[in-house]
């Protein structure tokens, strides 16, 4: 047999003769009903996922079926860590439509709308207790508004946890929608952010505060208070009695009488 | 704010992985397992596997041969559980070096071609079949089976040369 025949035969085995490609349909078929039955059992869940340019910067975002699971700052110095923590949870699907959208609402919320950031949030990639409760703790400080470490630390009673509370917003997955940019320092200074400072004076400066060049919130900042629904000036008593945790500051007063917020009768902060 | 930074690198979604490559995945066990159940058995355990290690995989490396280098190994972990049993001769017995012949006399018979096949080292074997019934390229095969280009090369040689000296 010469070696073209040899070849010949190697094309045609075992097909020519056995017909194992004609065996391949059904074997595929039987194939794929066994392996779906298998993946049912270890499959993650889906994420769809997408790149999208803001003000802010490009960002990566990531949906999951409950919620937003992500948003990245790709410059970050961690970025290919976190795509790799976000592999691991969900199988990604690159879905331009559906970032998009996140990219509108962040858009449309940097310009100034208060309703924008319009989302489900899915808290799966926060991986102990304490910060998904901090996170949503921190959802209920609404735009206009910042809190400090401390009185986050206090409001989900943990007052002695302020670097736990630091630490949780370094890692939030889901920065703008859960708004860590939210938190400064108890002197009124910035603080630190996970997408660099610049981007939080961006985000709080969109929000209506206004921070001078030493990077601290602005004298017109008003303390109100979430119970009783007074807002007073920074230095007033009936202020400093009152518990962090209990307390916003609001970038100005009209912002504070904007969230249904009455101006205190001891500090009159609007004279 | 800050430079705009590389193109993110998010690999095929698993389900488009499956797709394109659950065919020659298939003829590639079918072939060298020589049997239908096993076909089927480690056709699921590689995308089983595969779809565990999927999130691990750098999306820079080449996903063909990361799915053949899973099949492959586990073709070669059940040969050797096969040995063990005593099911299937050990690599370079071979069953029967004296050809069969067709009834008429004529050509060789297709079923030595497949024995013969089936005695060839575990190696050779599976890089014959990655080449001859699959396509793959030697670039592939060799990151398939973790060797060299040349490596790959000389197993499916030797492969052919053994196969031609049965004959």
């Amino acid at each position: 047999m010469t070696t073209m025949d040899f070849e010949k035969e190697l094309r045609e085995f075992p097909a020519g003769r056995s017909g194992d490609e004609s065996m391949l349909d059904p074997m595929l078929a039987e194939g794929r009903r066994r392996l779906s039955r298998a993946l049912k059992r270890v499959a993650r869940p889906q994420a769809r996922v997408g790149e999208i340019d803001t003000p802010l910067g490009p960002l990566f975002v990531a949906e999951s079926e409950r919620g937003i699971v992500a948003v990245r700052f790709i410059d970050g110095a961690d970025f290919d860590r976190e795509l790799d923590a976000l592999r691991a949870r969900f199988d990604l699907a690159e879905n331009r439509a559906a970032a998009n959208k996140i990219g509108d609402e962040i858009r449309r919320h940097l310009a100034g709308d208060n309703s924008a950031l319009a989302h489900r949030i899915d808290l799966s990639l926060v991986p102990s207790e304490f910060q998904r409760r901090t996170l949503r703790a921190l959802l209920r400080i609404p735009r206009g508004s910042v809190t400090t470490y401390r009185a986050l630390a206090e409001a989900v009673g943990a007052p002695d946890a302020q670097r736990a509370v630091g630490n949780t917003m370094a890692s939030n997955p889901v920065p703008i929608y859960v708004p860590c940019h939210r938190v400064i320092r108890s002197d009124g200074s910035l603080g630190n952010y996970g997408g660099g400072v610049e981007r939080k004076l961006v985000l709080l400066r969109a929000e209506g505060f206004r921070v001078g060049e030493a990077l601290k919130l602005a004298k017109e900042v008003v303390l109100g208070h979430r119970e009783t629904g007074i807002f007073c000036r920074p230095g007033c008593p009936a202020a400093r009695r009152a518990k962090p945790g209990k307390t916003l500051i609001v970038a100005d007063s009209s912002l504070a009488r904007g969230m249904g917020m009455r101006p205190c009768r001891v500090c009159r902060p609007l004279q | 704010m800050a430079s705009r930074p590389p193109e993110i690198k998010i690999p095929v979604p698993f389900e488009e992985a499956l797709r394109r490559h659950e065919r020659e995945i298939m003829r590639f066990l079918l072939r060298t397992t020589r049997d239908r159940e096993d076909a089927l058995d480690l056709f699921q355990e590689t995308w089983l596997r595969a779809y565990r290690a999927y999130p691990r995989l750098d999306p820079d490396s080449s996903l063909r041969p990361w799915l053949f280098r899973i099949a492959s190994n586990l073709c070669r972990n059940r040969l050797r559980e096969l040995v063990r049993r005593g099911r299937v001769f050990a690599d370079g017995d071979c069953p029967d070096r004296e050809p069969r012949r067709d009834a008429d006399g004529g050509g060789t018979a297709e079923f030595d071609l497949r024995r013969a096949i089936a005695a060839l080292p575990a190696r050779q074997g599976q890089a014959f079949a990655m080449r001859k019934f699959v396509g793959l390229e030697y670039r592939e095969i060799a990151e398939a089976l973790g060797c060299s280009e040349e490596s790959a090369r000389a197993n499916v040689y030797q492969a052919v040369k053994k196969l031609k000296s049965l004959r």
